[in-house]
């Protein structure tokens, strides 16, 4: 654990040099804190599920642009341009990079799950804490052959840790390892 | 009730109990505000005409709501078993609830204003499983019996436990014959408490409701404008006089405001806590209070997760405090936390806080510091309330000086405040400080930490910081125990040590 929080450490620091990787880079912030990414399939999942909420709202916009800008002599089309175009980005472009923000580590008795860039929140929940698991998969995930696994602790914030775009078998195999863990400390 | 009594310690030829017959009469006294609804129904039949139907349809509705009470009393019944309780209820779809000793965590008793004279309370029990729903109650059954089922279940959970628990719970041995009582409030203390607890929110009320009902009110008079009443004194010829001596008119005014404030204060604080009392029973602290609205409450010390010391700038110049316990249950459905001492000295504090196993740091304690980012929000809304208000100047609405001149205000108060955010690592907890106006100090025990959060984002991050979040059981979903804005590699260190202390548990 120190080796990489060192790592991490540097290259934010701003009186020493910075590391030489690259911030921005793909998997960057993983390797740096020791974490293992999750699988990249996982962006497919992710993109199938923005094009699902997306579209429909590109489909909204476009249509209420039709509906309005010829009655208010507004300029037709610069709405639907915008709405498909930001649509368009954040299908192609953003899933991969999201997904390579999402990284986590099982070991040393603990479950790490770090995600995010602009606001990042590294969880840490120690086996012992562990009320129950679970390991669900929908039917996106499914044709990926990914599941995600939820951790449930009876913390009020962070009563639910949620891992996505984990291999089915190894989701079983995790949770199989946190339950070997799992302590009824209610009394 | 004579039955109840009688079969409660009786617990091996267990049999079918219901709740007290005096709950109709409560079911009775709930229709008051319920009949509002019939309203409608008689205003209509009084605009047709048919005045003789009023009467027996007013009859008619008492008659069904009391049939459909009577109903539910008859098809509710349970039944205390050897180590569980049985509840069977619902007149059209029926629900069967088995309850066992072992998951119930605690047992609240609550009396209103009706109940207490007629000697019946609502019995409640904590499964610890979230939301309220889950939560069963007893609603009502006779005191005394609610009190004996309370100390069956009691009795039970200590029973099996109690061998293993005696070496974990070092402060207080097991076998304590007397409950000691730990904190009460006289009238004198509750009187004092209650000027410090000074609040305009009821006149506040009253505004709204004057507000909300000029339009019906018969008269065209609202007491919260001012011409209002000088048209009222314009009546009596007293502009004249006011007018001379509009400093004592002003004084007037003031003076009334604050009898208000004060006495709101006092009238809540007495009504709340009248008759506190805080024990240490064996295995809780017991907390019974209120004036009309009676509660009995126990916080089982092994539950007990943080605690929180609050104060205000003022009362802490006088050395008052107010304690409270986070706990796995929840205290009633506003307050999340249990507020075992609302107002005190530290003194009286701290041997509370004893019998919780928890230590509050002495005034020694050094403390570090969050950064003073922390202000960064505050300062953010403060510039853009100045750019509002100039704007509104711009355009020339006078107003636009209040956001000018309240934004700097904002900003230093938010600045200096920052000062006030403080945590200290303190052996096996964790104390965090925080705000000037409110101070409020978290004492979180490491063995309580769930989980923990390390936070960055593209503010924190270019200076080197991060924002320790833990994950707590009970307590506020808004509210979390947060350390914001701290070096990363002390962060890193203290997460280290407190989730260590947890898996040497």
């Amino acid at each position: 654990m120190s080796v990489p929080r060192d790592l991490f450490k540097d290259q934010f620091m701003t009186d020493t040099p910075p590391a030489p990787t690259d911030p921005f880079a793909p998997d960057a912030l993983n390797a740096a804190e020791g974490l293992d990414p999750v699988d990249p399939a996982y962006s497919h999942v992710v993109r199938i599920a923005t094009a699902l909420n997306l579209i429909p709202l590109a489909i909204g916009a476009s249509v209420a642009d039709w509906l309005v800008m010829p009655r208010i002599d507004g300029p037709y089309g610069l709405v639907t341009t915008a709405a498909w175009l930001f649509a368009l980005l954040a299908i192609v472009m953003l899933p991969a990079r999201r997904v390579s923000r999402w990284g986590y580590k099982i070991g040393e008795g603990q479950l790490r799950v770090a995600r995010g860039w602009l606001f990042r929140t590294d969880t840490i929940v120690p086996f012992v804490r562990v009320q129950h698991i679970d390991v669900g998969q929908g039917p996106v995930e499914r044709l990926f052959g990914l599941s995600h696994l939820v951790v449930h602790t009876s913390g009020t914030h962070n009563s639910m840790v949620t891992l996505p775009g984990l291999r089915s078998d190894l989701a079983a195999a995790m949770r199989e390892t946190i339950r070997r863990h799992i302590q009824t400390d209610f009394a | 009730m004579s039955e109840a009594v009688a079969v409660s310690p009786d617990l091996g030829g267990a049999q079918w109990q219901r709740l007290h017959p005096a709950t109709l009469a409560l079911a009775l006294v709930k229709l008051g505000p319920r009949s509002l609804q019939f309203l409608p129904a008689v205003a209509a039949l009084g605009f047709t005409g048919n005045w003789v139907w009023i009467v027996p349809a007013i009859l008619a509705y008492l008659l069904i709501a009391l049939a459909a009470a009577c109903l539910q009393w008859m098809r509710f019944r349970f039944i205390v078993g050897d180590d569980e309780v049985v509840i069977e209820s619902g007149v059209l779809s029926r629900q069967h609830r088995t309850i066992p000793f072992d998951r119930i965590q605690d047992v609240s008793i609550e009396q209103g204003l009706v109940s207490r004279a007629l000697g019946i309370a609502k019995v409640g029990f904590e499964t610890g499983a979230g939301g309220k729903e889950n939560d069963a109650h007893l609603d009502a059954i006779g005191l005394d019996a609610a009190q004996a089922l309370r100390t069956t279940i009691r009795a039970h959970r200590s029973a099996p436990v109690a061998a293993a628990s005696v070496a974990a719970e070092a402060p207080a041995p097991a076998p304590v014959a007397e409950d000691r009582l730990l904190f009460a409030m006289g009238p004198r203390r509750l009187l004092v408490a209650g000027l410090f607890n000074f609040s305009l929110a009821a006149l506040a009320v009253v505004g709204a409701g004057m507000q909300f009902f000029d339009d019906l009110l018969p008269f065209d008079f609202n007491v919260f404008d001012p011409r209002d009443w000088i048209d009222v004194a314009a009546d009596y010829g007293l502009d004249q006089w006011v007018l001379a001596h509009r400093w004592i008119a002003g004084l007037g005014a003031a003076i009334s405001l604050l009898f208000i404030g004060f006495a709101s204060g006092i009238a809540t604080m007495v009504f709340a806590n009248w008759g506190f009392r805080l024990t240490r029973e064996p295995r809780a602290l017991r907390r019974t209070r209120g004036l009309t609205t009676r509660t009995d409450v126990a916080v089982p010390v092994k539950r007990v997760q943080a605690a929180i010391v609050v104060t205000g700038w003022l009362r802490k110049r006088f050395g008052w405090h107010e304690l409270r316990l986070q706990s796995l249950a929840s205290d009633g459905e506003k307050e999340k936390d249990h507020q075992v001492v609302p107002f005190g000295r530290l003194g009286e504090i701290d041997p509370v806080l004893g019998e919780v196993a928890i230590r509050r740091p002495d005034d020694a304690q050094a403390w570090q510091h969050s950064h003073r980012i922390v202000a960064l929000g505050p300062i953010i809304g403060a510039t853009a309330a100045t750019i509002g208000g100039g704007i509104a100047l711009y355009l020339g609405n006078d107003v636009g000086w209040l956001g000018i001149v309240a934004a700097p205000l904002v900003a230093l108060i938010a600045l200096w405040a920052a000062r006030y955010h403080r945590w200290a690592d303190v052996g096996d907890l964790v104390a965090i400080r925080r705000g000037w106006w409110k101070p409020k100090m978290t004492l979180l025990p490491h063995a309580s930490v769930q989980s923990v959060d390390l936070k960055t984002d593209f503010i924190l991050r270019p200076f080197g910081l991060a924002t320790l979040v833990f994950g707590v059981p009970g307590g506020s979903s808004l509210a979390s125990h947060e350390i914001p804005a701290i070096p990363l590699g002390v962060a890193q260190d203290l997460r280290s040590r407190i989730l260590a202390a947890g898996l040497r548990q």
